[in-house]
């Protein structure tokens, strides 16, 4: 009896959690199974009872299955609406309700791919993007919850946020790079020293080049050179990573970073020079 | 009303001074950072090919800088006689590797190792963002003692295979 009871609370919660608030508190019609549970719980511990729930159908084996079940994973395996309890497509990422139009909280399991629905990949359709990204603002955008509940207000911040982020992560290659390999579990710190001498001697020439380019056009060539570069090591990057070389990768976007940002310094210094 | 602008008047007419409105100090580079950017110290570059030069090329992905640190060994003392430096980035970072080859002047390659960028940032007053531009000067001067070092012991190399050939 006491392990029925453990097991109950469990369920309690279980239930709390999928069943809306909103659901009405008809008084608990205890059946003879649970009569004698029923009078247990309330001496011991005072668990309210107060789903309007009849469980004759279910035997009490069958309950005792349905306990042993953790409460975590009763909630991955069905994804439900907080508000009207319908249960998520497997087709798009379950950021909103579309049969009550709620939007749902932010599920970090959802990664950034998922929510456009690309694969995890490192080279993607950066053009399809932007329209992917203004259909999920035009359901999630905070503007348009004014009226409705504080919770759900919280989740449309919290939910267009994370869009926001995504679309940028995902619309610029190096941040992308970033991330998948942070997917993978691979941090990279960008304040680390590089001491690579080839690609240092490299970037050197190319700064030094900078600085004593006479006009616009020496400019150009410098940073056309500079692009070669990026799409080389963008691709170096895409390689390793499919081979999963996550080591290569991390290497090859260093590179990368340290181009970028000599590739700015050259189109301030282009600024200045046609200034001039 | 007529109260509170009448005290107001008779308020400014006291004082002599006029009261200054809030001023947001701007953040400034330390004194010590803009002398070695204004007066450069040491810019340079030595013969890489040199069997006495060591260089030390290092760089920051996150800012996209580059410090190249070059030292002279002489020959017999094995102590570091010049020291010149090539740095494309920051004030802080161009003042740092300055700062670098100012204070390997003289000393021994063992001594230099010892050089902690946390010396170099209170030197320059380095606000907490600018870190990472000691760390890189710190990371120079190793990467170039090791070029010397790793040169010396492949001419005593060659030497001593010399010596054992005529031997």
């Amino acid at each position: 009896m006491y392990k029925m009871m453990q097991l109950w609370t469990p369920l309690s919660t279980v239930f709390r959690r999928v069943l809306p608030t909103t659901c009405c508190l008809a008084s608990f019609t205890a059946n003879s199974q649970f009569a004698s549970l029923s009078s247990h719980l309330q001496s011991s511990s005072r668990v309210p009872l107060r789903y309007g729930l009849d469980f004759s159908p279910y035997s009490k084996i069958s309950l005792l299955s349905f306990c042993s079940q953790s409460a975590a994973k009763l909630d991955s395996t069905t994804k439900r609406c907080w508000n009207c309890l319908a249960e998520a497509t497997g087709s798009t990422p379950f950021l909103y309700c579309d049969s009550c139009r709620s939007i749902q909280p932010v599920d970090l399991s959802i990664d950034y791919f998922k929510i456009f629905g690309l694969e995890k990949k490192y080279e993607i359709e950066v053009d399809g993007l932007e329209g992917k990204y203004k259909d999920w603002q035009k359901k999630l955008h905070p503007d348009l919850v004014h009226s409705k509940s504080e919770k759900e207000r919280e989740y449309a911040a919290e939910q267009s946020a994370r869009v926001i982020d995504a679309y940028r992560t995902l619309s610029k290659p190096l941040s992308r790079a970033i991330y998948i390999l942070r997917l993978e579990g691979v941090d990279v710190d960008e304040e680390q020293t590089v001491s690579d001498p080839e690609l240092l001697t490299e970037i050197m020439e190319i700064r030094e080049a900078v600085e004593e380019a006479t006009d616009s056009q020496a400019l150009n060539q410098v940073q056309s050179r500079m692009n070669e570069k990026l799409e080389e090591t963008s691709d170096s990057f895409a390689n390793a990573f499919q081979r999963r070389n996550l080591d290569e990768a991390v290497t090859c976007l260093c590179c990368s970073c340290n181009v970028i940002m000599g590739s700015t310094t050259l189109r301030i210094e282009e600024m200045i020079t046609t200034d001039v | 009303m007529l109260r509170l602008m009448a005290k107001r008047l008779l308020g400014t007419a006291s004082r002599d001074i006029p009261s200054r409105p809030l001023q947001i100090l701007p953040r400034l580079y330390h004194e010590n950072v803009i002398d070695h950017y204004n007066n450069p110290r040491n810019v340079g570059s030595f013969d890489k090919n040199d069997p006495n030069v060591g260089t030390g090329l290092v760089g920051a992905p996150a800012c996209g800088d580059v410090m190249k640190l070059q030292i002279k060994i002489d020959e017999e003392s094995g102590k570091i006689v010049d020291a010149c430096f090539k740095t494309f980035g920051c004030g802080s970072a161009i003042a740092s590797s300055s700062v670098a080859t100012e204070w390997v002047k003289g000393k021994s390659m063992d001594e230099v190792l010892t050089i902690k960028n946390t010396e170099i940032a209170k030197h320059l007053s380095l606000p907490p963002v600018k870190l990472h531009c000691s760390m890189l000067a710190e990371d120079a001067i190793k990467a170039a003692v090791k070029d010397a070092e790793a040169k010396r012991a492949k001419m005593n190399g060659t030497l001593k295979g010399a010596d054992v050939k005529s031997g």
